[in-house]
């Protein structure tokens, strides 16, 4: 599908959504709803007998919050679902694949390295400081691989050089840089910043993979 | 005449309003900007990272003598609300980073005071006169906002704290 197809469509899932969201509110039904329902459902009819609905079944109600409720669940997974889509017809607008570099950031063990900050810099310039809470330092050694830059870049060959701030072996400050030389071709490209423990020499290493 | 002259004047001053409010920018309402700075004890804050809190942000700086009034009321604050769910974060915008260190160690408040290098966060808060303070919701939210700071503030910072903790 093309990009005009993806927006068109897009939009005319807003528009449908939209109505039906303000018409149902954001809040899924109470708990108590039930309990106003078979209220609403038993009261005399004042007027014709013969036009009257027939009594509801006694698991009727609790029927019908349930067909509600999953018609609720199902709009929220069509908004989740439309959220998504417009995130990535945005990243392909802002970053097309042919000038896109990503760069992301992952730590293995961290015994020798607590991570405090990043500064990445492409063709000596500065396009990327990052200060790690504990909080995210954390979650890069728990497995987590953070996308820590996200940018445009001609087809050619360009140097990324990347400094990593913080607490090496025994608690001392500590501060390397890793750098590489890659060629920009015509697709997307994808670099990673390692960081691992190197156990025989009780220091940390630093290394910038090349995403094929 | 008489109503030309009166619906002239409505404008005017219809105008003037607007002028006064487009000069006193706001971020009352929005998202609190995010931000990471880093603190005296050399750790590393994110203001996202307290959602579910109530957050009190004061922007200061070393050399206005209402920031130095300010400190001891909001460590008051801080060490009574702490528990109920309050985050009081100091943020230094001093240029002189090495003399605003100085100046938080001496002041011994016991909520973190953080540094800003850079000139993001002035814009981001719109920050005008020394010191600023912001009050964040637990969804993140800007609630309140005042400029300067003098002598009885800080109860009407307690009503509108209470006021958001119990949300």
């Amino acid at each position: 599908m093309n990009l005009k197809h993806r927006i068109a469509s897009i939009m005319v899932c807003g528009a449908l959504l939209s109505p039906a969201w303000m018409a149902m509110g954001d809040t899924p039904p109470p708990a108590t709803a039930p309990a106003a329902a078979p209220a609403a459902n038993t009261s005399p009819a004042s007027g014709n007998a013969a036009d009257a609905p027939a009594p509801p079944a006694p698991d009727a109600p609790s029927g019908e919050l349930k067909t509600l409720d999953q018609e609720v669940q199902g709009l929220k997974k069509d908004v989740v679902d439309l959220n998504k889509d417009l995130f990535v017809l945005q990243e392909e607008l802002l970053f097309p694949a042919n000038t896109q570099v990503a760069l992301y950031i992952s730590m293995d063990v961290g015994t020798f390295f607590a991570l405090d900050a990043v500064t990445v810099k492409i063709d000596n310039k500065e396009v990327k400081n990052y200060l790690y809470t504990a909080r995210e330092a954390d979650a890069l050694l728990k497995g987590g691989v953070q996308q820590i830059y996200l940018g445009n870049l001609k087809v050619g060959k360009h140097e990324l050089v990347a400094f990593f701030t913080g607490k090496g072996p025994v608690e001392r400050d500590y501060k390397r840089g890793a750098s590489i030389n890659f060629d920009k071709g015509v697709g997307a490209k994808y670099l990673e910043l390692k960081i691992t423990d190197r156990v025989p020499k009780h220091q940390p290493e630093f290394l910038i993979k090349d995403w094929e | 005449m008489r109503r030309t002259l009166s619906v002239g004047s409505l404008i005017l001053s219809a105008t003037l309003a607007a002028s006064s409010i487009a000069a006193a920018p706001t971020i009352v309402g929005k998202d609190a900007p995010d931000f990471v700075l880093r603190g005296l004890d050399g750790r590393n804050l994110r203001l996202s990272e307290f959602r579910g809190q109530v957050v009190l942000v004061n922007f200061w700086t070393r050399s206005d003598g209402d920031s130095r009034q300010q400190m001891p009321a909001l460590d008051r604050i801080n060490i009574t609300y702490q528990r109920a769910g309050l985050v009081v974060l100091g943020v230094s915008v001093d240029d002189d980073l090495r003399r605003s260190k100085e100046f938080a160690a001496a002041m011994g408040v016991s909520y973190p005071i953080l540094f800003d290098t850079g000139s993001q966060i002035g814009k981001d808060y719109m920050l005008q006169k020394m010191p600023m303070t912001i009050l964040v919701d637990r969804a993140g939210v800007v609630r309140y906002s005042a400029v300067g700071f003098k002598r009885g503030d800080e109860r009407v910072y307690l009503d509108q704290i209470r006021e958001l903790l119990r949300e």
